[in-house]
């Protein structure tokens, strides 16, 4: 291992646990090195196994893990140059802070000098010194993890793998943390990979993010690509931040489609060079932060779709207002409106509107069955 | 990698069965073996094959008699060290406020466990005798004016020796499975207006089932098991299955001393299955 | 099952919950009724052991009941020099000997098999089946057993074979049971944690699973002293022509009509309660080593 490359590839990873059903499902991946990467996907998706795979504590069933181009199925995890920091991060209850942090030396067999000396300095970069002694049930949330988080590094490992490290951390904390790991990533200067299923953690921390769902890779990105156009409602929904909605296609006129429905006559969506057709069914994305809303009869801008609706609910949320609408049936439908804006003219809840929004910004997302990653 | 893992398990698992088949399948299976032989009446065996010791064990009138002592000790052991048992255990976890002093009365509970069952034993013999500290006591407030014969060597010191041995087997479970109660739940059902009677019965004791379970176990099968606390404390008015079997065998009575035996441990095993069948107990203990 | 380590687990539990309504204010009626049975229960059982501690320092002349008759160590002497009471030293040191060596075992043993059974493989419950099996057979059925077993094969019995095997047939399912409480509080994560530093299985288990199981395995001793130290029933069958302290004391209740079974029991009980202090000690020295932050 004298390249110390921490870029990783995932070719065809599949992972069963009794042979019928799939938990990972050939998904590829390349991660580059140094990179934040962020799996992002519900309980049982398969991140935290993928996850596992990578550190070695599982054997895929098929597939290769390259990590620096070097094939590690089948190694040990201190053969592949993988770290990990577990779940609830996993201390050992009976060593002190200074011991846990110690461990992997000591397991190298490093003289109990030159173990202390690495192991101070490495409790001083993450601001442990006063609490050396203490035991991990002495420590708060935040402090076992940076605890964990220095135990991890201090092997010097090109990748660092995280498992849901900030879900036992309560919200404030949390907050604080991520700015704690990201400063650690950039101070390490290695690759990081990190699971969670949190989409606030995913997209506030990584430069890569991989939207999982069933064992398979809904789509993979930078954070705001994944977050601002993506691929199918699946990932929209996940995600947040999005309107989604579906639609009978009634005709396409240049790259704009619109809609049969009485309600959705006023709506538009560039379609590009989709392969859609009038008849067809399609799934649209509509930010919610792009959604105006104007009093009924109040004159529209050209280029601008619109649907009349009738306010649902009002959410005060600080420095927006969350505006719930029925205007499409089944889907929820919200805007967020700047609070300045929203309280220039409050809405009361039955007002009838109209949501607003310029139809270029609105998305055709791809069906939710074609799935490729 | 799955027949690794399992070779792994077989690997530690191993010691384990290193004791259990030369020291609990073969002996069982001796047993069951002698079971079958013909006697010469002189503790040698024949090997032939024959059901006829089964059959004099099993058409003898004093066997239903033993059997019936055995069964009469076993439930009325079972019945009183449960109750007991729940209500030490109910007593600890739901009524003791500070959980330190739960705990340090949890432990005096427990420490003569720790000491000589046979020592525990006797020790009942200076209280319940003719001559002894109830007798006098009583005589003396003048309750009685004859010493009570029915105290010590008797079918009530065997119950009292067994409760006062057996009762600690009661309380550890159920005090475990008790305390793993949510106390939440005991709350919320009198917020929605249960009895002290509904909560015990409807909360309570169906989340107390392991441990009852586990108890009732080492409760039933150490009284069906055991002859010495019978045979002391009964002053020799009471027979119990096991120290006939006793008594067989020292006057080399093999074949129907096995016979007997067998019968008694299927009995129990059958009976533990039964238990075991309404409880995982493995998961209980594990989770 | 498990006195001591489910106990702890269970102080930690109720740390964290309420107490039952209502936690404050006056108490239910009941709680005077149950704290009165709860009063009863403990007079009723530590009562007894007290009046024969009391009886055994009688002088000469003391009999089987109250009232005390002077106040001498006359029968301890005579439970250690008199002929007539049998080789109650021998059987003491026999049974301490045995109970030693069915310790260490016990813990050995136990300790691999719950590390075994914390996964499932392939007969599992069948062993799960045979162990429960060992503990709840009568265990004077299995000692003839196990002596007809030993004469068929031709070999004497003798404390550290036969004896030693009929009574692991009993300490090892409790230690197991025991093992399997201790062990439900691990977290397996630990041991992958070390593997992730580079820890071997060896150094794993040395320097991961032995420490933090360390109480439980002190537990599990407990369990192995006292339940072979106390063993009768496997043992009566099994022990050979020397008699172990149960055996000894067994026959000294058929025989012996003096105080000097008392004395007997004095001395039995200092000698367990000074094994409970010892393991007792040891834990809170365990945990003491720990929070200092020594290593």
């Amino acid at each position: 291992m004298a390249v110390l490359r921490g870029d990783i590839e995932l070719a065809g990873l599949t992972k069963s646990y009794d042979g019928v059903t799939t938990v990972v499902q050939g998904i590829n991946l390349r991660i580059p090195d140094g990179a934040y990467c962020c799996f992002l996907g519900p309980s049982g998706c398969g991140k935290t196994t993928i996850l596992r795979m990578i550190a070695g504590h599982e054997d895929p069933t098929g597939g290769e893990i390259l990590i620096g181009g070097e094939n590690v199925v089948g190694l040990p995890p201190v053969a592949r140059g993988t770290a990990m920091m577990f779940q609830s991060y996993a201390l050992f209850p009976h060593l002190n802070v200074r011991d846990n942090i110690g461990f992997a030396l000591r397991i190298r067999g490093l003289s109990k000098k030159d173990r202390n000396r690495q192991t101070d300095a490495m409790i001083e970069k993450v601001r442990l010194t006063e609490l050396a002694d203490r035991l991990p049930a002495q420590l708060s949330g935040g402090q076992q993890q940076r605890v964990a988080l220095a135990r991890a590094a201090i092997t010097e490992p090109r990748v660092l793998l995280l498992d849901e490290p900030l879900s036992a951390l309560d919200e404030q904390l949390r907050v604080r943390m991520r700015l704690e790991l990201q400063r650690m990533q950039r101070d390490l200067g290695i690759t990081f990979v990190h699971v969670t299923h949190s989409q606030l953690e995913a997209i506030a921390l990584a430069d890569m993010v991989v939207v999982m769902d069933r064992g398979e890779i809904r789509q993979a990105g930078a954070a705001r690509d994944v977050y601002a156009t993506p691929r199918d409602r699946y990932v929209a929904e996940f995600l947040g931040g999005q309107n989604v909605f579906a639609g009978r296609v009634d005709a396409i006129n240049g790259d704009l489609a619109s809609f049969a429905s009485p309600q959705m006559k006023h709506i538009a969506v560039p379609v590009g060079s989709a392969p859609v057709s009038t008849g067809d069914t399609i799934d649209i994305a509509v930010r919610r932060d792009d959604v105006g809303l104007v009093r009924p009869g109040m004159d529209v801008a050209a280029d601008t779709s619109w649907l009349a609706s009738r306010v649902l609910a009002v959410e005060y949320q600080g420095n927006f207002v969350k505006v719930m609408l029925d205007a499409t049936g089944t889907d929820e439908f919200i805007a967020y409106i700047p609070e300045r804006t929203f309280f220039r003219d409050p809405y009361a809840i039955g007002d009838v509107v109209q949501a607003t929004w310029p139809s270029h910004l609105a998305r055709l997302l791809a069906k939710t069955t074609a799935l490729t990653a | 990698m799955a027949v690794s893992r399992s070779m792994t398990s077989w690997l530690y698992i191993s010691p384990l069965m290193l004791v259990l088949v030369p020291f609990f399948v073969l002996p069982i299976l001796v047993v069951l073996v002698a079971s079958v032989f013909e006697t010469d009446g002189f503790g040698g065996l024949i090997p032939t094959f024959t059901l006829a010791n089964y059959g004099t064990v099993l058409t003898s009138g004093l066997t239903y008699n033993l059997y019936f002592e055995t069964v009469k000790f076993t439930i009325l052991t079972w019945f009183f060290t449960l109750l007991l048992g729940f209500f030490v255990a109910y007593f600890l976890v739901f009524h003791v406020r500070n959980p330190l002093l739960a705990i340090g009365l949890f432990l005096i509970c427990t420490v003569p466990f720790w000491t000589s069952n046979i020592i525990r034993m006797i020790s009942w013999i200076p209280l319940l005798g003719k001559e002894g500290l109830i007798n006098s006591a009583l005589l003396h407030l003048g309750l009685i004016r004859e010493p009570l014969e029915f105290l010590l060597y008797s079918g009530f010191a065997v119950v009292v020796a067994y409760v006062h041995q057996l009762t600690i087997f009661m309380i550890v479970p159920i005090f475990n499975s008790m305390a793993r109660i949510d106390k939440r739940v005991v709350e919320a059902a009198i917020d929605a207006g249960a009895s002290r009677f509904d909560i015990m019965r409807l909360i309570i004791v169906p989340l107390s089932k392991s441990g009852i379970a586990l108890g009732s176990i080492f409760v039933a099968s150490i009284v069906m098991g055991d002859f010495f606390v019978t045979k002391v404390m009964s002053g020799g008015g009471s027979a119990s299955v096991v120290g006939a079997f006793y008594e067989d065998i020292s006057v080399l009575q093999y074949p129907g001393a096995a016979a007997s035996a067998i019968i008694l441990t299927v009995i129990l095993l059958v009976m533990v299955s039964l238990i075991l069948r309404s409880v995982d107990i493995r998961k209980e203990i594990t989770q | 099952m498990s006195a001591v380590p489910q106990s702890v687990a269970v102080a930690e539990a109720r740390v964290t919950k309420h107490a039952i309504a209502p936690s404050r204010g006056s108490r239910p009626w009941t709680f005077y009724v149950l704290a009165g049975l709860f009063t009863f229960y403990v007079i009723a059982l530590y009562g007894p052991m007290i009046c024969i501690y009391i009886l055994s320092f009688q002088d000469v002349r003391g009999g089987l009941v109250f009232p005390m008759k002077g106040l001498s160590l006359h029968w301890f002497v005579d439970l250690f020099t008199q002929v007539r009471t049998g080789d109650v030293k021998g059987a003491f040191d026999r049974s301490i000997k045995l109970a030693i060596v069915v310790t260490v075992i016990t813990v050995v043993v136990s300790f691999m098999s719950a590390m075994a059974f914390r996964r499932r493989f392939p007969g599992d419950n069948i062993v799960f089946a045979l162990m429960i099996g060992s503990l709840v057979a009568p265990g004077l059925v299995l000692g003839i057993g196990v002596g007809l077993l030993f004469n068929a094969i031709g070999i004497e019995t003798s404390p550290y074979t036969s004896a030693l095997g009929a009574q692991l047939s009993w300490t090892l399912p409790f230690g197991v049971l025991v093992m399997f409480a201790v062990m439900s509080r691990f977290n397996p994560a630990w041991e992958e944690a070390a593997r992730d530093l580079g820890a071997s299985t060896w150094q794993t288990i040395r320097l991961v699973i032995l420490p933090v199981l360390a109480p439980g395995l002190v537990a599990v001793a407990l369990f192995g002293f006292t339940l072979s130290y106390d063993e009768f029933a496997r043992t009566l069958q099994t022990a050979g022509p020397q008699n172990t302290l149960p055996l000894e004391i067994w026959s000294m209740t058929l025989n012996v009509t003096s105080p000097s079974l008392y004395a007997l029991g004095t001395v039995t009980t200092i000698i367990s309660f000074l094994i409970i202090g010892a393991a007792l000690g040891t834990i809170v020295f365990i945990q003491k080593r720990r929070g200092a932050g020594a290593s």
